[in-house]
């Protein structure tokens, strides 16, 4: 008898089910909703409501929540990110995109509609600045030591860097067709140019395109494995993933990931979670063997947050 | 956890129609806006099948006119596609997006947040069917509004009044309306959303069955929905009496798209039992009968003549 249970805890402890417990937030922009689904059985369990049009979420500096924008309905919505439950509403214009500076200290939300970029105060949640721009900011990233936060502005093909310590805009160039996803890597700027199929390496300092590097049709976002080793590119036009070498900047390897991928969150099983915009699906890659398993979520699925450390998922 | 048959043909046309040829076009920029469009297009070929599907039959079952020649009849069915499927979406929502950008923008700039009817009321927050139903009855309120002052005044009846010129009514005839009319109506519901937001858009069946009865309030069909059935939702022979030859112009009734309420609210509801001819014998023949571009244009005229003329017509 207990060699039988000592052999059904082994198997608990070596099924899928327990290398990745917990929950996996899924953005369906399109559906108004958060999509919750259990990680050890890739099956949706349940849907958050949303008021109109959800696109992004990030965690809070402290962990304690995941921030949701809703950018038709003009509100920001803070979720436990172990339950999903709402914790609190704050009213907000268009915040389309976010992200909080390494140090925790600012929050900045572009309002790719409105043409905005604003800068919170992360502890108050209080307004700093509001920075108008040209036009359809989207994308954030940070410099480590969060003096200057980078923003895209599709629309007019160019990066705005925003120096947070003077609360001004530092320089605002050119940076290729459509400009989306944006990263800081190894002293520079990586921006991908969705109008084009390369990421634009960009110097800091100049805002200058230094080099090109080719990923695929309609670079979309882009992303540094939890090793800081792979560099990964959603090429959107061509329905491919490019994994380059973070050091180099070479393609090693692109996988067929149709449907218009978006984000990626990485689980610890070293397999890759990537929303498929207009397929209403999430692709769960693995790396190593290129094929993928599908998960069903809500209509235009966007941003996704993966906690591994949440509790099973529960309708 | 459920299918989605709009999102997947939405889906199906975004990425292997819109999305190559908004690349090739160096349009990336509007990928997000042009999955909308293909939902709305998807949307639209569903209401205009079902619509046909069920107001035919009904029309061929018990029609309150035949005509010996109804070519009028298709440039309606032009409006309805043009409406529904594609071109008159895609130009709203190319032309008005960047004007809603730029109003939203100014708007924020002073501080105003356009708020959702679940911040004014928190019951109805995460109650998604129930605030859809809300926006629903209170858009078609404000519909009411529009309609009746389209009667109201010359030059906005005389833009208007394509829409009435029709002797040939059916469910086709439902999207006839001039273009300028037509921006008026966006402008109008532009200014709902800045007051009270824009409503959810994620029940395509729920739009779809209030589209049907616009669509159905319009047919050449012998039917009421009973003393009660009437009061509840607009039935083709209450909306007929708005078309009635007698009722054109500022002396028209039943002003409500959807919902009767309004009308019976305002006294302006006329439940009569008669099958009226319809018409608009005040305007000149090519609103009725002319192509569609000669029926704009005709309108366009009429429209220059009201800021002239001291007279209804």
């Amino acid at each position: 008898m207990r060699r039988i249970t000592f052999g059904l805890l082994l198997c608990l402890c070596l099924s899928p089910a327990s290398r990745a417990a917990g929950v996996v937030y899924v953005i369906n922009s399109a559906g108004a909703s958060i999509s919750v689904v259990d990680m050890a059985t890739q099956q949706e369990v349940r849907r958050i409501p949303v008021s109109r049009e959800p696109h992004h979420l990030v965690l809070s500096p402290d962990g304690k929540s995941l921030l949701v924008g809703d950018t038709a309905g003009n509100e920001m919505l803070f979720l436990d990110p172990a339950t999903g439950a709402i914790q609190k509403r704050m009213p907000v214009a268009d915040p389309y995109q976010l992200g909080f500076s390494p140090d925790g200290k600012f929050l900045t939300v572009a309002g790719l509609a409105r043409n905005q970029i604003d800068v919170y105060d992360a502890a108050s949640m209080k307004l700093i600045k509001r920075f108008p721009v040209v036009s359809t900011p989207s994308h954030i990233a940070y410099s480590p030591d969060s003096a200057v936060a980078f923003v895209t502005l599709q629309d007019s093909d160019r990066l705005v860097a925003i120096d947070l310590r003077a609360m001004a805009v530092k320089w605002n160039e050119p940076v290729g067709k459509t400009p989306a996803g944006v990263l800081w890597l190894n002293g520079k700027v990586l921006v991908a140019d969705m109008g084009t199929d390369y990421v634009a390496q960009v110097d800091p300092a100049t805002g200058h395109v230094l080099t090109k590097i080719q990923t695929g049709k309609g670079a979309h976002n882009l992303f540094l494995s939890p090793d800081r080793k792979i560099l990964w590119v959603n090429n959107r036009a061509g329905g491919t993933t490019a994994a380059l070498d973070a050091g180099t900047l070479k393609v090693m390897r692109t996988y067929a990931i149709p449907g218009g991928p978006d984000d990626i969150d990485f689980a610890p099983d070293g397999k890759l979670w990537i929303t498929r915009r207009w397929a209403a699906k999430v692709a769960v890659l693995d790396p190593a063997t290129g094929s993928y398993q599908t998960v069903d979520v809500g209509r235009s699925p966007h941003g996704l947050y993966l906690n591994a450390r949440a509790p099973a998922a529960v309708k | 956890m459920m299918d989605d048959p709009f999102g997947i043909a939405a889906g199906w046309v975004q990425e292997y129609l819109l999305i190559p040829l908004l690349y090739r076009l160096g349009l990336m920029s509007w990928e997000d806006i042009a999955f909308n469009w293909a939902l709305f297009a998807v949307y639209g070929a569903c209401q205009v099948a079902i619509t046909f599907a069920v107001c035919l039959p009904l029309e061929r079952w018990r029609p309150v006119e035949r005509w010996p020649d109804s070519s009028a009849v298709w440039v309606d069915a032009l409006y309805t596609v043009i409406s529904r499927v594609g071109v008159l979406p895609l130009v709203t929502f190319v032309l008005f997006y960047r004007a809603q950008v730029a109003v939203n923008g100014a708007l924020a700039d002073h501080g105003w947040v356009p708020p959702t009817l679940e911040r004014l009321f928190p019951l109805l927050l995460g109650q998604q069917v129930l605030t859809f139903l809300v926006y629903a009855a209170i858009l078609d309120f404000a519909d009411y509004w529009r309609h009746w002052l389209a009667h109201r005044f010359r030059w906005w009846w005389a833009l208007h009044s394509l829409h009435h010129a029709q002797r040939q009514m059916t469910f086709w005839s439902d999207d006839r309306n001039h273009l300028l009319d037509d921006a008026i109506a966006f402008v109008w519901f532009g200014v709902i959303a800045v007051l009270i937001g824009v409503p959810p858009l994620q029940f395509p069946l729920l739009v779809l069955v209030l589209r049907f009865v616009e669509s159905l309030s319009h047919a050449n069909v012998r039917l009421s929905f009973g003393w009660f059935g009437d009061r509840l939702l607009i039935s083709p022979r209450f909306h007929r009496a708005h078309h009635g030859i007698k009722a054109a112009g500022d002396r028209s009734c039943n002003y409500g798209a959807v919902l009767p309420w309004w009308d019976m609210l305002f006294r302006t509801a006329d439940f009569g039992g008669e099958y009226v001819a319809t018409g608009d014998p005040g305007g000149e023949e090519a609103l009725a009968t002319g192509s569609y571009w000669q029926q704009q244009w005709a309108g366009l005229r009429r429209f220059g003549r009201a800021f002239h003329k001291r007279s209804f017509s």
